[in-house]
């Protein structure tokens, strides 16, 4: 099998009760509902090889929880088809459960009032794992993600930061070949994030995974990404590897001084053949007495990209 | 075949062990559900049927007999029915399942190869279990002390309906929880549904001081097996014969509500909007 996801046309539409403000109406809603539909998603078309990162990038509603819940087997599909590993999803067979895995980076997926060691032995039965291997791999995972000392603590009683390691051990026991990861290091801080951006890097290049990503920390996406989707309003507004989107994009640098006799530092963005225009205008302008040329940064790029998606729909 | 067997087994286990360890982890939650509440609701009842008998003592020349059974048969009622009670009813595990629905929360159990059913079932099983093997202290301990007609050969008998009544109460539970898929704030079936079972089982009254006509009916409902059958054969009010009609009612009670959770649970799905995450 080339490819572990394949869609065609995927799409959902949600179907919500709408109402207006006060009283009246809620009593108006009690005996004669409005339903709206919602495009949550549509005409998702993509296919995604085995040992690849796919970074899912939108704002907020924009669709990538929809697509995420959709290829897990959640929810089912409006429009479209989808398959993944040669399973149809919405189906939710065994077999094809025990080869996936989501992880919902604002949801606990391991259980509450026991220790993650607990959850661990109760994911290998579930998962109907053999059970030494499966306690020598949380070991290996633990050790990767530094966080063996906190296994035998209660759940409830971690930080977010060793609650996510601890939910990410439990994402990987069963080895899924395909990883759905809704936003996986959120809330987190600087160093607990680049310990599972590191721990991602290495488990994809060992164990070959296809994994969907979403990210509102544009460097996981920068990281870890081979193909970047930007969804915009429902749709995938655009498809191919991150390299590719900051060349082909129209990049913006910035240009940062200081003028003699003055504290405040000063920026320009402009584009980058522009260069030589905005420094003949800079000499123009005052003795510089500082000066300094930065890129601008990927989630700048992407946001003003999404920004104008958006408003051209 | 035997190797899937195998692994549901072990899977279910681990489910039930997971309710027993989760449970045992809050000492005083679990002390007021297994001891204080059903020794309260025994209290209630004892005082009420107390009050009953003397006032008919004081009234009635007669035989000091109601519905043909004396004082201290009622007080066996008393003590085992809210003991029985408990047992064959949901509110805890169903609460729960209702939340999992309108939360999203139950997307971690739709992800994993198991089902939302039989997750809830073990871990019920497993609670029922432990919070029992607590608590029937309390009706064995009153019963001796106070010498009450229960026939302790008849209690594997009305454990084995009672917890066999259980499938279908689980499977109601089901069915409420799965209506959440359609109505999203389900509380009120949970209230209504449990008030229900505790009027038709013969939990608050007796079945047979119920009007005959409505007595024959309740009798052939499935929802006595869960207090009146098996507390009517260990007080001698019974025999196997209806025990035997409580195994069949409860089987096509089951068949029944398994068909409605069956239909509700694949439409339902379908509508699942995966809220909150």
């Amino acid at each position: 099998m080339k490819y572990a996801i394949e869609t065609e046309n995927l799409g959902r539409i949600y179907k919500t009760y709408s109402k207006q403000e006060g009283i009246l109406n809620s009593l108006k809603g009690f005996y004669n509902r409005q339903y709206t539909e919602k495009v949550a998603l549509k005409n998702a078309s993509f296919k995604a090889e085995p040992g690849k990162i796919i970074g899912l990038v939108g704002s907020n509603g924009a669709g990538k929880t929809t697509l995420l819940k959709m290829l897990s087997g959640l929810i089912y599909p409006t429009t479209g088809s989808a398959r993944v590993l040669g399973f149809e999803p919405s189906k939710r067979e065994n077999e094809y459960l025990k080869q996936i895995s989501i992880l919902l980076g604002q949801k606990n997926q391991l259980w509450w009032d026991i220790t993650p060691r607990d959850s661990y032995a109760l994911l290998t039965k579930i998962y109907n794992l053999n059970e030494t291997s499966s306690k020598s791999r949380v070991t290996e995972l633990a050790q990767l993600l530094q966080c063996q000392h906190v296994l035998d603590t209660q759940l409830r009683r971690l930080s977010l930061g060793e609650r996510m390691k601890m939910e990410i051990i439990g994402a990987l026991l069963h080895s899924p070949k395909v990883l759905f990861l809704d936003e996986p290091t959120i809330g987190l801080d600087i160093v607990a994030q680049t310990t599972i951006r590191n721990f991602l890097e290495k488990y994809v290049k060992e164990q070959q995974p296809a994994i969907i990503l979403t990210s509102h920390y544009m460097d996981d996406i920068a990281q870890l990404a081979d193909q970047l989707f930007l969804i915009s309003k429902g749709e995938i507004v655009y498809d191919g590897s991150v390299d590719h989107f900051m060349q082909t994009t129209d990049l913006k640098k910035k240009l940062i001084y200081r003028l003699k006799n003055t504290t405040e530092e000063k920026e320009i963005v402009f584009n980058s053949q522009e260069l030589t225009q905005v420094l003949s205008d800079l000499a123009k302008a005052g003795d510089v007495v500082d000066l300094k040329v930065e890129e601008v940064d990927f989630e700048d790029v992407i946001h003003r990209f999404l920004q104008a998606e958006s408003g051209a729909r | 075949m035997k190797m899937l067997f195998t692994a549901f087994c072990r899977r279910n286990l681990a489910l039930a062990k997971l309710a027993i360890v989760t449970n045992l982890e809050y000492r005083f939650n679990f002390i007021i559900d297994a001891f204080i509440q059903p020794i309260l609701t025994v209290g209630v009842e004892v005082l009420l049927w107390v009050a009953i008998f003397n006032t008919v003592a004081k009234t009635a020349d007669a035989t000091g007999l109601i519905g043909g059974f004396g004082r201290d048969s009622y007080l066996a009622y008393a003590v085992w029915a809210p003991f029985l009670g408990r047992i064959a009813i949901s509110w805890m595990y169903e609460a729960m399942m209702v939340e999992e629905v309108a939360s999203g929360s139950i997307n971690t159990i739709l992800s994993r190869p198991l089902s939302f059913f039989e997750y809830y079932l073990s871990q019920t099983l497993g609670y029922k279990v432990i919070t029992t093997l607590f608590s029937v202290t309390v009706p064995i301990a009153l019963s001796l002390y106070f010498k009450l007609p229960i026939h302790f050969d008849r209690l594997f008998g009305a454990f084995l309906i009672v917890v066999y009544y259980l499938f279908l109460v689980h499977t109601m539970s089901f069915i409420v929880s799965a209506l959440g898929f359609y109505l999203t704030r389900v509380r009120s079936f949970t209230l209504l549904k449990n008030l229900s079972l505790t009027l038709l089982g013969g939990e608050l009254v007796p079945i047979d001081l119920m009007p005959k006509a409505l007595a024959d009916l309740l009798l052939t409902l499935p929802f006595t097996a869960g207090v009146y059958v098996p507390l009517a054969y260990i007080t001698g009010r019974g025999g196997s014969e209806l025990l035997m009609q409580g195994f069949i009612s409860t089987t096509w009670g089951l068949a029944v509500a398994g068909t409605v959770a069956y239909i509700l649970w694949n439409r339902g799905i379908r509508e699942y909007t995966g809220t909150g995450a």
